[in-house]
């Protein structure tokens, strides 16, 4: 027997032993292995022995030991990696046989690794019952047979490791759940695993691969269009392609529900790296193609939410949807109704008429079916058999026409917590729920809670939006909303009738400006640009134009609302319609005007001396002048240089005569010029006097000015203030006739408060005010003189006021009256008094 | 009437002729000062009625025209003072103001004339004329 052909390293050591002995004549050769730990050599179950009995002796011996590496021979050998020789091991001091060798005579003996690559895979030696020196001859030739068994021993284990493996792979392949699919160059399968065998059939294998579309129901993900031959992944990869993550719908008569399957390939290729097939790994992934469809379609219902469809199309959808996701289930949705107290049909698209009708308008109850009851203890309800639970006394016969058996419900929560309905899942068998119904039933009540809580809500405010529309309504105001974000607005339908905008058509902030009169349309936008950059007020009086020209005054007042991160939700507000007040208004300013007006014409009355005596002056002297002339003239001698400053006079007079009159115009004219501009009160106090001066004289009176040099500018209208000053001075001249002619005195002061604003004051000596309120004087229609209209002081009042400045009267301490008055002075006039 | 007495100036003429004439209005002082004198009357205006009566302590006057309405001091007052200083002086007085109180007031101290302002000017010289005719003649010798 050849060396080489030995199955395994025993019989090829057996050959080897014998061999040895036979050629070269030793008696006795045994081997050693490592045991498994590599820690010891024992002594193998193989030897040569060359008849002689005795030697079993030695054999026993050894087979009774264990060699340490570098201890004996064989431990000696296999520490070293190279043959040992010993002349006569009786002699030996590292021989522990020592004593079984004596027995039976042995002397010389030789050990011989037996290497396999590096590792020392036996240990082979030979005794002669003689001793013997070195022979390195023979040690050589036992070597070189050592060797071939070395070889032979590694080929031999390299195959057990190749087998060893493929059997590691071949149970993996059958164990593991991806199908694994093995083709050679012509579309022959290699390999198809059990996975591939359960996901395409047992029969596959016998189809070649360029039949499997049709053969085993391959789609593309819309499931009913055949995946392309030439396109499937085991085809690519066989053409020498990557494939990844190629999904697939597989849909077969072992599989009628269809499968999902995510397919990655790759290509099979030689040692010289020409192609020689390809390998498909398939998963399954139905499950989570499932769960992501599932998914997809609860996303569907919460846009329907959102979308605002109506509460039953949702609860409807929802309803459907979980159906889909098991056989033979039934489901409904029912709302607890605003009472608290009754359910109302939500939705139960499968389930018959009869049973829709029964429920809706039934109590809720502790023993009220299964939602009733749900909805009462506000926790899940399981009926396991509606024929013999209690909670379904009362409904049995309609569960049987209807044929339900088992029917578990789940109250539907707000995010408040508080009870808004429930969702129930119908068996036709008696059973409880299981894991996977107990999560749709989970995901059915968070999506219903959220409709049904939405719904509500915009009732709510539908309802609110009602009531004030219903305020508004009746207040002739405009609730309007505006949204930035959304370049969207709201406006109540009285708002749109005040806006003139059709009750349809859609509003944004631009068509409500467009609404503002031009000239403050620009003040209207930067008002509202205002109110949103600061998230604070808005207030606006303008005119709105309507179409056809009509125009209206309002008022629109408005507020920033913002979420909790401080962004701006929305620009809420009203608009008053204040034409009605703003026409009275103007009426009254008119009417103001005409008052004030009056008064002045009525004062011009009593200033009749002052006036007839400023044009009687210059007439006079026109007059006069134009006489003499005209004598001189006819006297025929007149001085040429007397004669010039004559008309030179009359010139200057007729211009005194013209500024009379245009002084008298100027205050009884109609405030056409209300400008403003810097007055000094001295000043206007001194010119005021200059024309009523011939008054005081009449009325032999007497004037005294105490003026404060230092008094600040005021910004007036003039002519009104000359009117105040007239209103006083002539006041005060009736109120000092009754007193004898020389007290008839008045004075008429300035000072400045604290350069802050100018005060006037008219102090009389005459008849006082009233004493228990001296302030009645300015009422409408008070009036102590027999002529007056009781106006003159109210108007005096009301210019003060216009001035930004205030006036009052009181008694003097000895008698008369005084009245002062102050304006504010000119912002920066403060300082003149020091200039 | 001689062209000579026009320009006879106030000093050259003897004050029984010069006609005195107060008015606080300068404007109004110089013109009805050319009337008279545009009529040949020898004039001496006033534009102060202290100063009037300060000169008619130290000068004879045979005629004053007064003005009413003054704001030193009216024409009344005046008037009033006047007939205590020189009761032969005739008083004509001229008014701004169509005034009936101040007429009669007026009237009642004895005033020869009383003229509305703006006057018919040949009724205010004859008036004036008239004044100086009947102006006594020991006075005019005083």
């Amino acid at each position: 027997m050849e060396v080489a052909a030995a199955s395994d390293l025993w019989s090829a050591l057996d050959v080897v032993l014998r061999r040895v002995c036979e050629k070269t004549g030793w008696v006795l050769g045994q081997a050693w292995i490592p045991n498994q730990d590599g820690t010891v050599l024992d002594c193998g179950p193989v030897c040569f022995c060359s008849g002689e009995d005795g030697l079993t002796k030695f054999r026993v011996a050894s087979e009774g030991s264990h060699f340490r590496p570098g201890v004996g021979l064989p431990g000696r050998v296999w520490q070293l990696k190279r043959p040992a020789w010993i002349e006569d091991v009786t002699q030996d001091p590292n021989f522990p046989r020592t004593k079984a060798a004596t027995k039976v005579g042995l002397k010389a003996a030789v050990g011989i690794p037996i290497l396999s690559g590096d590792e020392v895979i036996a240990v082979i030696e030979f005794f002669l019952q003689e001793s013997r020196a070195t022979n390195e001859r023979l040690v050589k030739v036992i070597a070189a047979v050592a060797a071939q068994l070395g070889l032979v021993m590694e080929r031999k284990r390299a195959v057990e490791e190749l087998s060893r493996t493929n059997e590691i792979l071949q149970s993996i392949l059958s164990s593991m759940g991806d199908a694994v699919i093995v083709a050679d160059k012509q579309g022959n399968f290699l390999l198809f695993n059990p996975a591939a065998e359960r996901m395409f059939g047992k029969g596959a294998t016998q189809t070649a691969s360029s039949e499997w579309s049709h053969q085993y129901g391959l789609y593309l993900s819309d499931k009913v269009t055949p995946f392309p031959a030439d396109q499937l992944p085991l085809t690519r990869s066989i053409r020498g392609e990557e494939v990844n993550n190629v999904e697939v719908f597989v849909r077969h008569d072992k599989a009628p529900q269809g499968l999902w399957t995510r397919i990655n390939g790759r290509p099979l290729r030689g040692p010289d790296g020409e192609l020689s097939g390809g390998v498909i790994v398939c998963r399954d992934i139905t499950e989570i193609k499932k769960e992501e469809f599932f998914l997809f379609d609860q996303s569907r219902v919460l846009e329907m939410i959102g979308a605002n469809a109506s509460l039953s199309e949702v609860l409807t959808s929802l309803v459907l949807l979980m159906e889909g996701q098991a056989d033979g289930l039934r489901c409904s949705i029912l709302l607890l109704n605003r009472d608290g107290k009754h359910v109302r049909h939500g939705a139960a698209p499968n389930l018959p008429e009869a049973y829709v009708k029964a429920v809706d308008g039934a109590p809720i109850g502790p023993r009220n079916g299964s939602c009733g009851t749900a909805m009462y203890l506000r926790k899940q309800v399981v009926v396991k058999d509606v024929m013999t639970d209690p909670l379904w006394a009362d409904y049995r016969k309609l569960a049987e026409i209807c044929g339900l058996r088992a029917c578990w419900s789940t109250p539907i929560l707000s995010p408040h917590g508080d009870v808004l309905g429930s969702f129930a899942m119908y068996r036709e068998e008696t059973r409880g729920p299981q894991p996977e119904e107990l999560r749709l039933t989970q995901i059915a009540t968070h999506i219903a809670g959220i409709a049904i809580d939405r719904q509500r809500a915009q009732e709510t405010l539908r309802e609110r939006e009602a009531r004030i529309s219903l305020a508004a309504e009746s207040a002739d105001l405009a609730f309007w909303v505006i949204y930035p974000e959304q370049n969207t607005a709201w406006m109540s339908d009285k708002g749109r009738a005040i806006y003139g905008f059709d009750s349809q058509l859609p509003l944004n902030r631009d068509l409500i400006c467009g609404r503002v009169h031009p000239d403050e349309r620009a003040a209207v936008h930067a008002a509202f640009d205002r109110a949103c950059a600061s998230i604070g007020l808005f207030e606006s009086e303008h005119r709105l134009v309507l179409p056809y020209g009509r125009t209206r005054w309002v008022i629109a007042r408005g507020r920033c609302l913002q979420d909790e991160h401080g962004n701006l939700l929305e620009l809420i507000g009203v608009t008053i319609d204040v034409s009605a007040q703003k026409q009275a208004d103007l009426q009254l300013q008119i009417q103001r005007e005409e008052m004030s007006h009056f008064n002045r014409v009525a004062l011009m009355g009593e200033m009749t001396a002052s006036v007839a005596h400023e044009l009687n002056q210059p007439l006079t002297a026109i007059a006069n002048n134009a006489s003499a002339a005209r004598r001189f003239l006819q006297r025929g001698n007149i001085d040429p240089v007397l004669l010039q400053q004559l008309l030179q006079d009359m010139v200057a007079d007729s211009q005194r005569a013209g500024e009379v009159i245009r002084g008298i115009r100027a205050l009884v004219q109609k405030d056409k010029n209300v400008a403003r501009s810097m007055l000094n009160l001295n000043a206007v106090i001194a010119d005021t006097l200059r024309l009523v001066s011939s008054d005081i004289v009449l009325r032999e009176s007497v004037v005294i000015t105490e003026m404060d040099h230092g008094l600040p500018q005021v910004e007036a209208v003039p002519v009104q203030i000359q009117q105040v000053l007239l209103n006083l001075i002539m006041n005060a001249l009736d109120a000092v006739q009754a007193c004898p002619p020389a007290e008839r005195r008045i004075i008429i002061s300035t000072r400045s408060l604290n350069g802050a604003s100018a005060e006037v004051t008219v102090r009389d000596f005459g008849t006082g005010l009233p004493k228990d309120r001296p302030d009645k004087v300015f009422d409408h229609f008070f009036s102590t003189k027999q002529t007056g209209m009781g106006m003159g002081l109210t108007i005096v009042r009301s210019i003060i006021e216009t001035h930004g400045g205030k006036i009052s009267a009181e008694n003097a301490p000895d008698r008369g009256a005084r009245f002062f008055f102050h304006l504010p002075a000119v912002r920066g006039d403060s300082k003149s008094q020091a200039a | 009437m001689c062209d000579r007495a026009i320009y006879m100036t106030s000093g050259e003429k003897s004050d029984a002729e010069i006609v005195c004439l107060v008015d606080d209005d300068l404007s109004v002082l110089k013109s009805i000062e050319r009337l008279l004198k545009s009529d040949g009357l020898s004039v001496r205006g006033f534009n102060k009625p202290k100063e009037f009566l300060s000169h008619v302590q130290t000068h004879s006057v045979p005629v004053v025209i007064l003005d009413i309405w003054m704001e030193e001091m009216s024409g009344l007052e005046l008037q009033a003072h006047l007939s205590g200083l020189s009761p032969g002086t005739r008083v004509i007085v001229i008014t701004g103001r169509d005034d009936p109180a101040a007429k009669l007031t007026a009237l009642q101290m004895g005033v020869v004339a009383f003229f509305t302002k703006p006057f018919n000017d040949d009724q205010f010289l004859t008036a004036v004329r008239g004044a100086l005719a009947i102006y006594p003649m020991n006075e005019r010798a005083r």
